[in-house]
């Protein structure tokens, strides 16, 4: 198991309840949709994975590390285990193509020599070849959100994730995006992601979790529940 | 730490540095100005030290003896006060030796022992006290000596004396923390615009796994550059104002500043090692609303 939730719940100071009593499990090299209305609890159920919130009540473990006895010190170590892509890219306006993604490395600590090896290899995974020194603003939305994956593809994680990947994307890119991630996906990395987009989930076929005010309605291996 | 790391820190804390000329030299010159007044509180309770420790030491004791004692009494009179702890020194001040130092101070217009017939004076003890502090203490034990029939030293004067200079410690102390707080807090606020214009990079960093460690650096060196460079150019300022009045004042000779290169090169060091704490304190407050995710 890469990912356990145990009976959470999360109240945020100003009273609002995000999640009510969730459990759910994630296995390794799953692909997994988030669903849900805007205020069902995906975007806190995504940040508690890299536990950039805590969850008020109840046990998360990931890849078998408990997130809420984690000490602070060791949740670097944490999310050098995942990727996070973005709705809004997050790319450094003043940084290339290459250089947004050797950041990435370099802030964990890379050497040099691996920096030099990887990038050229994940600018190749995505698409993105011959456009290693353009800046972001140089790039199309579906060019930039390769690169914010790129990025997240860099330190080889064990999981991906992806809040809303698309929605800044129009619908052809996004088909685009979706293609690259089931492709990352079948190389071995579990991808979990949330999304609106209805479409693209009911085409994947993908386990998908639906969220309601804070509560799983629905949990379907291959996305039934959209038919 | 990777030789590499270190280079990356001191190159992102250059590109800071020259992208935000305005920031650089806004925080540099808070800094210089709060080390200025720094330096100059610094150098004023320096130079109230030196005055009120020199009033201090000026403090002494004299012992008056009966007239009646004999040599062997005395001797055992000044035994007696050697016993008391907090003694620097004493010495026999015989009664000739007073009326010559008398006759000195009146000239040899007046013959002293031909105008008063004989000499009125009694022999005495000039006493110093380790610590000056403990002169009244001490000035009582010796007017409980058998042979002593009054002990000298001020007395009113010096208590209230050293109530003065005990105070006006506590308060130059005092106003140096005020002036420091005031300058992290200066430094604080401007690195916090640094700091702020680069916040989503920050929390880029921390949701890909850097340590907090790894993005602090960068800051530090730019605050431990800002802090450098502010207090050189206060120290410099400083000590030319200073040697400059140190010249001009020379002259008078009530007032002596202190002026030893050792002491005063301490001071101008220690005033850039505080400017260097300063810089780094004000970037780590400023920073660590924008680690904690």
């Amino acid at each position: 198991m890469l990912v356990q939730f145990y009976n959470v719940s999360k109240i945020y100071p100003n009273g609002v309840k995000a999640l009510d009593d969730i459990s759910l499990k994630i296995d390794r090299g799953e692909f997994l949709f988030l669903m849900g209305p805007s205020g069902a609890g995906k975007s806190t159920l995504i940040k508690m994975l890299f536990r950039e919130e805590l969850p008020t009540r109840g046990q998360i473990f990931v890849a078998s590390r408990s997130i809420v006895r984690m000490k602070r010190s060791e949740v670097p170590l944490l999310r050098r285990n995942m990727g996070i892509v973005f709705q809004d890219f997050k790319l450094l306006e003043n940084k290339t193509v290459a250089e947004n993604i050797a950041f990435a490395m370099k802030v964990v600590g890379a050497s040099h020599r691996d920096i030099r090896q990887r990038v050229p290899e994940v600018i190749n995974m995505v698409g993105l070849k011959g456009k290693e020194n353009c800046l972001p603003t140089e790039l199309s939305g579906g060019e930039q959100q390769r690169v914010g994956i790129a990025r997240a593809l860099a330190n080889q994680p064990l999981m991906l994730i992806a809040d809303e990947p698309t929605g800044n994307l129009d619908m052809e890119t996004s088909q685009e995006i979706m293609e690259l991630l089931f492709d990352i996906n079948r190389k071995g990395t579990t991808v979990i992601m949330a999304t609106h987009a209805r479409e693209l989930v009911k085409q994947a076929h993908k386990r998908v979790i639906m969220l309601e005010r804070g509560r799983i309605v629905n949990d379907t291996p291959h996305g039934e529940s959209l038919v | 730490m990777r030789l590499s790391n270190i280079l990356y820190f001191f190159r992102e804390a250059a590109k800071s540095l020259s992208r935000n000329r305005l920031l650089t030299f806004a925080t540099i010159s808070t800094v210089t100005i709060c080390i200025l007044i720094l330096g100059m509180a610094v150098l004023l309770s320096l130079n109230a030290e030196r005055f009120m420790s020199r009033l201090e030491s000026d403090v002494q004791m004299i012992a008056f003896l009966d007239r009646s004692l004999s040599d062997a009494e005395i001797d055992e009179v000044q035994e007696e006060i050697e016993k008391i702890d907090g003694i620097k020194s004493i010495k026999f001040v015989s009664r000739d030796e007073s009326l010559r130092e008398l006759q000195e101070t009146y000239g040899s217009q007046y013959d002293l022992k031909a105008t008063l017939g004989k000499n009125p004076l009694p022999h005495t003890f000039e006493i110093e006290a380790k610590n000056p502090q403990d002169v009244p203490k001490i000035a009582e034990l010796v007017y409980r000596i058998p042979g002593v029939y009054k002990v000298n030293y001020g007395q009113g004067v010096v208590e209230r004396l050293f109530q003065v200079t005990h105070w006006v410690r506590i308060i130059s102390l005092a106003f140096i923390i005020v002036l420091a707080a005031g300058a992290v807090f200066l430094i604080a606020t401007t690195t916090r615009l640094s700091v702020f214009a680069r916040r989503k990079e920050i929390y880029l960093m921390k949701l890909i796994g850097a340590t907090d460690w790894f993005i602090r650096w960068p800051f530090f060196i730019e605050g431990i550059f800002l802090g450098v460079v502010g207090s050189l150019l206060a120290v410099a300022l400083l000590a030319a104002g200073y040697g400059a009045l140190l010249q001009n004042i020379t002259s008078m000779a009530i007032i002596t500043l202190v002026s030893d290169m050792a002491v005063l090169g301490k001071v101008y060091l220690a005033l850039v090692g505080t400017g260097a704490v300063l810089g780094v304190l004000g970037t780590y407050i400023s920073l660590n609303r924008f680690l904690n995710v």
